[in-house]
């Protein structure tokens, strides 16, 4: 198996072939599906609650009881208000949710893949002191780094623009760990000797034979790292001033201040935060095929 | 064991040895332009400000001209700002708090999670893919919104599990009473990490042989003597890669009080370590001893993660380059 | 709009690496030298000003002035209100990054001038000074130099619920005394209900409730300060207070939030010692209790005495970095005296203006939308806001402020004594201002 692409650890989907059902037929085993359900209650019921809230009147929301949603025309009054409120801007700060999320998740994967491809397939003079240093870097808390990241940024005039955000979210070092582990168990020493010996350049095999091979590795990094981005907020909170340039964290962290002395848009701010998470429980169920977890743990082999 | 650890020195049966000739030739310049971006990133976005909150944590902001407000200046204060972080007392409760809600929440979710994987992979389970994606569903809800609605849940005269304790006649929990609200925080951590974790966990026995588990069972063996004695001890580098990352997660633990923290008097701004940072920085707008605070705190972190590293190195990448 | 704020930061950006380099703040000092002159520059030459601010709807009411001024274009960045907004604003300036206006709280006016990002307006604003009451005036002033000018001021008064005190006969309390034996009555008729709450999630409550009683919490004499948080006006309401708290006589739990919201709508809390503004928060939390509410002047000290604190309220400055402060003092003049601003700042943000004439307006005929049943509302409010102290608000409010939070949570948490919150407070507070520099008398 050592050396083809199949090799690979396996995944969330693996095929029934392999499930653990096939090899004993027999009772279902109402006790472990017991615990199982008891399990997912306790993680999807208070989730639920988001979606409930979302569609109470501000009258029904602190006075109807938290899990009997309303019927009374609660969700599509929130919805346009929602809409209404400073000129689409909910739906402007949407996407920019998704350009910072989608474009950086994607540049991350770009820069994580050839550094995790580099520490694990050369060997070069300070590679260990390299990547302890990039490890080291998830120690120091974002709360710490916010503000010199934004007087240095301030120094060379980026601050308040899209690449304040998107460039400091680009180097992610749990990213590059997991690049260089999936780098380690994906590709193959012998593919990458056999094209040197054909004459390819370096960066040529990267590409042609690094990259497609780590494919479903970068795939459980994007996902990460968007969902890391989608959420993030000390960053664009702190670097970011015009309203129009907000993610959807920031836009709905001003609704829900807009000081002591007005109503907060409580409705707005739930409504606004349901309609956030949906697309990321949208992207789980749609990729979780390719969730590749395991290589968290080192890359394990079958 | 061996097994399931891999090296650079390639995958699976790969036994042909790798010249060192060659590899030498390959690494003339290549790493370093593959590593370029990273580090430049990183040198930009991670080591500068680092070093830049040093220089801050040396200098202070003081009232040095006149007028009746003063005027305020940046200066030099030396190590003023580490004596008055680290004399703080409050400082220590919070690192001791810190330490009880890592122990309370790295075992939880990990004993957890790893229940969960074991039984998601016992035969003949049903509801299999419902309940594997409903315990991961709070992976994709946002800390701060995750915590506002665990808020909602705890707050006495709101709260819907309250209320179904009382309708079953059994006295409601206190979730925020002062000596037990460090599990209510812990609660949402749990919540919001178990499923995570599970994956990784299930992910990792879906690769294991099930031939492993032939002989047991001709051997009689329970589907639970299976789970103790093959796959949690192959499940062991699993085990120990959470757990660190867990622990990572514990150092920075911030969002979950300093979101609870209006709704209750038991929740106070330097709750946990990087509250009182968040609280210098923001509402004191004392940049600099957050700074100080911050740079003693990850100082020790670094002590922890060199111990951390070597794990991790020997764990994942082996001794033998 | 943007870009020009780029290119006055690339200025600003060699300062501020100049800065960087050696001792830091070296340009203050010139900067504040200006202070106290009128704005240099044409008031009508094109500009562009970028205006942090988080009041309701205040796009609209840019709106109207960018309409009648094509020439200086006003943008609005909406902020999320609180504390880190000062430091967003203060990060901001020092990396030469500040807009030309910033909507701030009075209490948080001095950490602005002390850091030297907002401009002396005295000078530029000295023609409406008549259209402010004095003591609104007095809330952006230090010593005779004035920094902002007042945008909405709140004055406290008690909000109850009508129904809920006819049904249960209690009387309106019109002293403090009254107040206490009020909600001792309530729970001896209502066990379930509270009269009111206490919050120790509320500094800016207690201090109107301070001033009310005629506290000082900072003085100046000269250029040295002193602090009196543990004076005799403040220990007497901490103590008055602290007694309620520790009979169970009202509620504990902190202000703002859902079950906080969940109690003003079921009717566990009965009064609400609150201030202008507090219709609109209902109107918020509990729509369905419109009708309901009714408004009073705040519980006195002592029979025949008439004053109330303020709880809030902001203002309009505008920063030292900005290139068109003449223009800039023209919009500020326009926002907060002007009758068409006035008016839509009442009609569509809902605030209380500070100008006099704004209090008497036409927008304020009609009552607040929770309070229906009392058309003399904003009649009250103007005699009642005519009643209001302030006090000067210190260098370092903010540590204050958190040492409330950090002493009243506390307290009540463990039963501790209010005497010893405020000591602490005073403690903190005289402590820090030594610690930066600043001369403490007493």
């Amino acid at each position: 198996m050592a050396g083809t692409p199949t090799a690979a650890p396996a995944t969330v989907g693996r095929p029934p072939k392999a499930m653990p059902a096939g090899s004993r037929r027999g009772r279902t085993n109402w006790g472990a599906t017991a615990l199982l359900v008891l399990g997912a209650m306790y993680c999807v019921l208070p989730s639920l609650w988001v979606f409930i809230a979302a569609t109470k009147s501000p009258g029904e929301l602190f006075t109807t009881f938290s899990f009997w949603p309303s019927v009374t025309g609660g969700l599509q009054e929130n919805l346009s208000e929602l809409t209404a409120f400073g000129d689409n801007a909910f739906y402007r700060w949407a996407l920019n949710t998704l350009l910072y999320a989608g474009v950086g998740s994607v540049l991350t994967v770009v820069v994580s893949a050839a550094a995790g491809y580099a520490l694990a397939k050369y060997r070069f003079r300070g590679r260990e002191l390299m990547f302890r240093l990039i490890l080291a870097g998830v120690l120091v808390p974002q709360v710490t780094l916010a503000i010199p990241q934004y007087l240095l940024l301030a120094k060379v005039d980026l601050t308040g623009t899209y690449w304040s955000v998107l460039l400091p979210s680009l180097i992610s070092p749990f990213s590059i760990y997991l690049c260089r582990i999936y780098a380690t168990a994906a590709v193959p020493d012998e593919l990458l000797e056999s094209g040197r010996l054909d004459g390819s350049s370096e960066f040529r095999l990267f590409r042609s034979i690094g990259l497609p091979l780590m494919v479903p590795g970068l795939i459980t990094v994007l996902l990460l790292q968007f969902v890391a981005i989608w959420n993030n907020f000390l960053l664009p909170f702190i670097m970011l001033s015009e309203s129009e340039k907000y993610p959807l964290t920031v836009g709905l962290f001003a609704l829900l201040n807009q000081g002591a002395s007005q109503p907060a848009l409580y409705t707005l701010v739930i409504t606004g935060a349901a309609l956030s998470i949906l697309p990321l429980i949208a992207l789980f169920l749609l990729l979780q095929r390719y969730w590749r977890l395991d290589l968290l743990s080192g890359g394990l082999k079958g | 064991m061996t097994d399931l650890t891999t090296t650079d020195a390639g995958t699976g049966g790969a036994h042909r040895p790798v010249g060192p000739a060659r590899r030498r030739r390959a690494s003339s310049g290549a790493p370093y332009l593959f590593m370029l971006p990273a580090m430049a990133l990183f040198a930009a976005f991670l080591l500068a400000p680092i070093i830049y909150a040093g220089w801050l944590s040396l200098r202070a902001s003081r009232r040095t001209g006149g007028g009746i407000l003063g005027q305020r200046t940046e200066v030099f204060v030396g190590l003023d700002n580490y004596a008055r972080s680290l004399s703080d007392p409050e400082l220590y409760t919070a690192l001791g708090r810190m330490a009880v809600y890592g122990l309370i929440v790295v075992p939880v979710m990990l004993g957890l999670a790893l229940l969960f994987a074991l039984l998601l992979d016992l035969p003949n389970v049903r509801l299999r893919t419902a309940t594997r994606v409903g315990i991961f569903l709070p992976y994709a809800v946002p800390g701060v919104i995750a915590s506002l609605l665990w808020g909602f849940l705890y707050l006495p005269r709101v709260s819907p599990i309250r209320e179904a304790f009382d309708t079953v006649g059994l006295p409601p929990p206190d979730f925020f009473d002062p000596d037990t609200v460090i599990l209510s925080v812990a609660n949402i951590a749990v919540w919001g990490g178990v499923g995570f974790n599970m994956v990784v966990m299930f992910t990792a026995l879906r690769a294991i042989p099930p031939e492993l588990y032939d002989s047991a069972r001709i051997d009689g063996a329970s589907e639970r003597q299976i789970a103790l004695r093959i796959k949690i001890p192959l499940l062991t580098p699993v085990l120990v890669m959470t757990g660190i990352f867990s622990l990572i997660a514990t150092l920075q633990v911030f969002t979950e009080p300093q979101i609870l923290r209006p709704l209750t008097n038991v929740i106070s701004s330097s709750w946990m370590p990087l509250q009182k940072i968040y609280t210098d920085a923001f509402v004191l707008n004392d940049i600099y001893s957050a700074a100080a605070t911050s740079i003693a705190l990850a100082g020790a972190s670094l002590v922890l993660s060199l111990l951390v590293l070597s794990v991790m190195q020997r764990r994942a990448f082996g001794e033998n380059q | 709009m943007h870009r020009r704020l780029l290119m006055s930061a690339a200025g600003a950006t060699a300062t501020a690496l100049a800065l960087a380099a050696c001792n830091g703040g070296g340009d203050e000092p010139d900067a504040n030298e200006t202070t106290g002159a009128t704005a240099a520059g044409d008031a009508d030459a094109p500009a562009e000003l970028a205006f942090w601010t988080w009041a309701t709807n205040i796009e609209q009411v840019i709106e109207i002035w960018n309409e009648q001024n094509p020439e200086q274009q006003v943008s609005v960045d909406r902020q999320a209100q609180g504390d880190e907004l000062i430091t967003r604003v203060l990060t901001a300036a020092e990396a030469g990054n500040e807009p030309c206006l910033v909507h701030t709280e009075y209490q948080a006016l001095p950490v602005l001038v002390s850091n030297g990002v907002v401009r002396d307006l005295t000078g530029d604003v000295a023609d409406v000074r008549d259209a402010f009451p004095e003591a609104a005036w007095g809330l952006t002033s230090f010593g005779d130099q004035t920094f902002a000018v007042p945008q909405d001021i709140a004055p406290m008064m008690l909000y109850y619920r009508e129904d809920l005190f006819q049904q249960y006969g209690l009387e309106v309390p019109s002293t403090w005394d009254d107040f206490a034996a009020l909600a001792a009555q309530v729970r001896q008729v209502a066990p379930e209900r509270y009269l009111t709450t206490f919050s120790s999630g509320d500094p800016g409550w207690f201090a109107g409730l301070a001033q009310q009683a005629g506290a000082e919490w900072w003085t100046n004499e000269g250029e040295a300060w002193s602090v009196g948080m543990a004076d005799e006006a403040t220990t007497r309401v901490a103590e008055f207070w602290g007694d309620l708290v520790a009979q169970d006589l009202i509620d504990d739990q902190p202000m703002y939030t859902p079950e906080w919201n969940a109690a003003m709508n079921d009717g566990t809390l009965l009064a609400w010692p609150s201030a202008v503004w507090g219709a609109g928060v209902l109107q918020g939390v509990a729509p369905d209790t419109a009708g309901l509410w009714r408004a009073a002047p705040m519980p006195q000290w002592s029979d025949g005495e008439d004053a109330t604190g303020y709880w809030g309220g902001s203002a309009t400055a505008i920063t030292e970095g900005c290139e068109y402060p003449a223009q800039a003092a023209k919009f500020v003049k326009w926002l907060n005296t002007s009758p068409e601003a006035l008016e839509a700042m009442i009609t569509l943000g809902g605030l209380y203006p500070a100008a006099s004439e704004g209090q008497t307006g036409p927008a304020l005929e009609e009552p607040p939308v929770m309070l229906p049943n009392q058309p003399e509302f904003f009649a009250l409010a103007a005699e009642i806001a005519g009643t209001a102290r302030g006090f000067t608000w210190g260098p370092n409010v903010n540590v204050a402020y958190n040492a409330y939070n950090e002493a009243f949570q506390g307290a009540i948490e463990s039963g501790g004594s209010f005497t010893d919150a405020i000591r602490s407070m005073q403690d903190a507070t005289v402590a820090d201002l030594e610690t930066q520099g600043y001369e403490v008398v007493e």
